[in-house]
């Protein structure tokens, strides 16, 4: 227990700052809603007139377009950028910084097993980042509650909001994996950054991969347009994420235990 | 003379892989436009007509034509400075910090030169890891459009753009420095550089979402050459050229400042 108790304190400063930026972020954005939302009626002639070809390479639906939640789904890509940026540090850095703290030594020393190490310490991250969206989810159903006067679907402003903590997720896998694969992480931010802007980036450029990009990145991954249509988050997809995550994870394990640790000299 | 070989052959292999990403993206970004030269549709005049915040909303960027190779490279121009960017802050930050972060500066300051030579030594190799950069994207830009362009050639643009670029990496490259100069514990200089990076990155969408934030363009690079701007006036603004000069120079300045004086964490 007090691995787990010290690494959410190690991490308390940063998570704070994470949240703040995702509280503003969501805030800002979502507090030009109004702004948008005057010009509804010219910009719902302009698209009207479009050919249909047209409107569905924008990837715009006019009927939800000028909602909330529609306004919502432009925007929350740079919420996941930001939430993912976050999750990948964890990922890589939560064990590995022990090796580059020359501390791993000292930890192992201690009468757990590697298995029990890592489990707090994932359990840790785990903790951080189910607060983290949840004090996002409050400031974030706040604002848009605020900015729309309560005229908005809140189910499905709560689950597209939900996908947060799910992509989240994989890019803590995906950082974990990374961190037991590297030999040696010297610095967590040069590994996580291009590791989540790469990804950001793959799926910028998306109508080149047709859509089969949900499945190389996971920016792309939970589709907003198809939770504003159906009210549900596509099963298939969960169930594709669980299975990664568990995969990954179990590597995960198996690598660290069996992993070379150097000691401090 | 040592510490500069030394820093860049450690720095070849990162290097590479940067290198290799930028490639990559512009040769992804190509074939996406490939697609479009072949679907003929030029479809921006009619979404001209959109107010400023709906096309920011839906990525467009305003006045480019996407239909000509040039306008498309704009576009594509945004994630490659992303890419650059992200490359010097940290290749600053961690050029300075990491004799710190590996116990190595103790070990480093013990051999007969000055740190304002380290500094310089450091300072250069990391300039010469920008330019390589810069130049092979300029390289595989100019290659890559020419390949896939049938219209008017680009190459002129590209070179323009890539200019610009190098200034914003000068920008960022000396930011991670300083950063990395001034703290008492560079070992989070590089998170620092990137948390930076992340909000002026996130300032300029901002500012396209939201024209009245207009005047908060000075505070991100990222805005100092917008794509569009360049390629309508055909050159680099000059008050922007100046203003990221000194902006390199002050960084560098305060780097020097401060890291030859401060304690070393050791």
């Amino acid at each position: 227990m007090n691995i787990f108790w010290h690494e959410l304190k190690q991490y308390r400063r940063s998570t704070i700052v994470w949240v703040l930026s995702l509280c503003f972020i969501v805030l800002f954005f979502l507090s030009l809603f109004p702004v948008f939302s005057k010009d509804v009626e010219t910009v719902r002639k302009i698209f009207e007139s479009y050919p249909v070809a047209v409107r569905d390479a924008l990837n715009v639906q006019i009927d939800i377009f000028f909602t909330l939640n529609g306004f919502y789904l432009f925007i929350f890509t740079y919420i996941l950028l930001t939430g993912s940026i976050q999750a990948a540090n964890l990922g890589v850095g939560i064990i590995s910084k022990e090796a580059a703290g020359k501390t791993f030594d000292f930890l192992l020393t201690k009468p757990i097993t590697r298995t029990q190490l890592i489990t707090r310490k994932i359990a840790a991250a785990l903790t951080l980042l189910i607060v983290t969206n949840i004090v996002y989810l409050a400031a974030a159903v706040f604002t848009a509650n605020t900015v729309s006067h309560g005229d908005f679907e809140m189910n499905i402003f709560i689950l597209i909001s939900l996908t947060l903590i799910l992509v989240q997720l994989m890019f803590f896998t995906i950082g974990l994996f990374l961190s037991a694969v590297l030999p040696k992480i010297k610095s967590v931010v040069t590994v996580s950054l291009p590791l989540v802007f790469a990804f950001f980036i793959i799926g910028m450029l998306d109508s080149i991969f047709g859509n089969k990009v949900r499945y190389l990145t996971p920016f792309k991954f939970y589709d907003p347009a198809y939770i504003i249509k159906n009210g549900t988050i596509e099963f298939k997809f969960l169930l594709i994420e669980a299975i990664f995550i568990v995969i990954v994870t179990v590597a995960v394990y198996y690598l660290f235990n069996k992993k070379d640790i150097s000691a401090a000299d | 003379m040592n510490v500069f070989i030394r820093e860049l052959k450690v720095n070849r292999y990162p290097l590479l892989a940067w290198s290799v990403g930028v490639v990559l993206l512009i040769y992804s970004g190509m074939l996406k436009f490939a697609g479009y030269q072949s679907s003929g549709q030029s479809i921006n005049q009619i979404l001209d007509q959109l107010p400023k915040s709906v096309q920011a909303i839906l990525g467009l960027n305003v006045g480019i034509d996407l239909s000509s190779a040039k306008g498309f490279y704009a576009i594509l121009f945004f994630y490659i400075i992303l890419v650059a960017t992200i490359h010097s802050s940290l290749l600053g930050a961690g050029i300075i910090s990491k004799e710190e972060r590996d116990r190595t500066s103790e070990f480093l300051f013990v051999k007969p030169i000055p740190r304002a030579k380290v500094l310089t030594a450091k300072l250069l190799a990391a300039f010469c890891n920008i330019l390589v950069l810069n130049l092979v994207t300029l390289v595989s830009s100019v290659c890559l459009v020419a390949i896939y362009n049938k219209g008017a050639s680009a190459t002129h643009d590209i070179i323009l753009l890539m200019a610009g670029m190098f200034f914003l990496q000068l920008i960022f490259l000396s930011l991670g420095a300083a950063i990395a100069g001034i703290s008492i514990k560079p070992k989070g200089s590089a998170s620092i550089a990137s948390a930076i990076l992340l909000f002026t990155f996130l300032l300029s969408i901002f500012i396209d979402f939201y024209s009245k934030l207009e005047n908060l363009k000075y505070l991100t690079p990222f805005k100092y050459f917008d794509a569009k701007s360049v390629l309508t006036s055909g050159k680099l603004d000059p008050f922007y050229l100046v203003l990221s000069a000194i902006i390199a120079v002050v960084l560098v300045a305060t780097t020097y400042l401060f890291y030859t004086k401060r304690d070393l964490d050791v």
